[in-house]
């Protein structure tokens, strides 16, 4: 009997987890030793980043989506369905059409969702570039007639995937309103729930002074309670009110559906998991990678990327009964774009703090950059250069 | 040993929920910490528990500006137990 390797999700996790495996044991997949399978719900695969281009530079969707199939090592047994339910008791996986599959070791990275409908009338107020493609061109056109009044970009409710996103909106369409002349007759606000404008205080010294110099006002400590559409007003948890004439938020995000389905995941859907070794909380052969975890680092496709390698290496260990235990080490390396073509990182671990780190133009080429090899990261074959770049994000020990 | 700085009469105690966010690093404590306020109710105590040096002065700042309650900062060995009361949450119109 093959020994089963299922990964759950087609995202970056997902995608490079189920490469990475087809890789590592692709003379026992060939021998039938190793079964490596992946299922997404998702015919596509949209490179997320890609999304605030979209929607204040006017980016042609088409140009940050791929289909997924074609990403996925052929040696990878490919199921494009929706999964229903899983079940790690059972080691078993129900999809949508009815047809089960079971496993020996599963990888879930089912990501994360907007949940709009958190925030009453969110939903029919707010643009959002969090979501899809189709939204994110939504906000591109609605800017192309917007000409005067208050724009409100900000963080509706916490957590939400990529930390930097709402502060990199605000920077770009700083810069589209600058560049089409209408910015002296817009006034721009940013709001957040936390304490200051980026969360991590070392990124926001450097934050706060540009946010200054562009006139852009930043209001702190509002947690969104509601929103009405017709009165264009905000309120917050703390008893605050603002007005608006057009609303850019960020939703709070939950885990999958399925997730939530299956009991997997805490009130929130976020899958309990070990933050080192990846592994589910009381399970030795079953990983969460990626946004679907509980684990206190951000949601990113870098994490995702690098929690996918750990928990690949962990399952190859136990496969191959080599004795190492492998642990993330929080590593996290998120671009963060200011605005006139400059860009910052956020860089940090679960020992490091966030570091200050300036925004300079080579750091937005490096942003860019990275959009034209993502495709090809996906394959695990960069990762030669990658690891030279993140340098220690997997810890490894001897198992007694 | 614990040192309350602010004592609770006995007829205003309340049980704490608490919120665990020892080992998570800034915005961790605080993301945690809102999202209890969301789901709390008015008299609720958020006891937060945190490592993260950033936690302690986050939550003074904002039970300042919001209107709530900080019942007390509580040094443990290695981690803070800050306590809230929520006195002001506002409600949808």
């Amino acid at each position: 009997m093959a020994v089963k390797v299922l990964v759950i999700g087609g995202g970056t996790g997902g995608t490079l987890a189920a490469n990475l495996l087809a890789k590592e044991f692709a003379v026992e997949i060939a021998d039938n030793d190793i079964q490596v399978a992946l299922v997404t719900g998702s015919k596509f695969h949209v490179f997320q980043p890609g999304l605030l281009e979209v929607a204040f530079e006017g980016k042609a969707p088409d140009t940050i989506v791929r289909e997924e199939r074609p990403l996925v090592n052929r040696k990878v047994a490919y199921t494009e369905e929706r999964v229903e339910r899983i079940d790690l008791r059972k080691q078993e996986v129900l999809l949508a059409s009815g047809q089960s599959l079971d496993y020996d070791y599963v990888i879930i990275a089912t990501g994360s969702v907007p949940n709009p409908d958190s925030i009453p009338r969110l939903r029919e107020a707010s643009l959002n570039f969090h979501t899809s493609t189709d939204e994110s061109l939504r906000i591109w056109h609605t800017l192309k007639q917007f000409e005067k009044g208050r724009v409100v970009v900000g963080i509706a409710g916490v957590p939400h995937k990529c930390p930097p996103s709402p502060n990199e909106a605000t920077f770009l369409l700083d810069d589209y309103l600058r560049k089409t002349g209408k910015r002296e007759h817009v006034s721009l606000t940013f709001l957040t729930p936390y304490p200051r404008p980026y969360p991590a205080e070392p990124l926001s010294k450097v934050v706060e002074p540009l946010l200054e110099k562009r006139g852009i006002e930043v209001v702190t400590f509002f947690n969104l309670e509601s929103v009405d559409p017709r009165k264009k007003e905000l309120y917050s948890l703390e008893g605050d009110t603002i007005g608006y004439d057009l609303l850019i938020m960020v939703p709070p995000h939950q885990g999958a559906d399925v997730i939530v389905k299956s009991g997997l995941g805490d009130r929130d859907g976020w899958i309990p998991t070990d933050k080192q070794t990846l592994r589910i909380n009381g399970y030795e052969n079953a990983y969460a990678i990626g946004d679907c975890t509980n684990i206190p680092v951000s949601k990113t496709g870098v994490t995702a990327h690098l929690e996918a390698k750990v928990a690949v290496n962990n399952i190859v260990s136990s496969i191959k009964e080599l004795g190492k235990l492998h642990k993330y080490t929080g590593r996290i390396n998120c671009p963060f774009e200011v605005g006139s073509g400059k860009a910052a990182f956020v860089v940090g671990s679960y020992e490091m703090p966030v570091k200050q780190i300036e925004p300079t133009r080579m750091r937005q080429l490096m942003k860019k950059g990275f959009e034209r090899v993502y495709w090809r990261s996906l394959s695990g074959s960069l990762d030669w250069l990658l690891d030279r770049y993140f340098g220690e994000t997997d810890t490894t020990e001897n198992m007694s | 040993m614990m040192e309350a700085q602010t004592i609770i009469k006995p007829e205003t105690i309340v049980k704490p929920t608490i919120i665990d966010s020892r080992g998570t690093m800034c915005p961790g404590p605080i993301t945690d910490l809102f999202r209890a306020y969301r789901n709390s109710n008015l008299g609720d105590v958020l006891e937060l528990w945190a490592t993260d040096p950033a936690a302690k002065s986050d939550v003074q700042t904002w039970a300042k500006r919001s209107g709530n309650e900080l019942v007390s900062i509580n040094d443990e060995k290695g981690y803070v137990r800050i306590q809230v009361r929520i006195l002001r949450k506002g409600v949808s119109r």
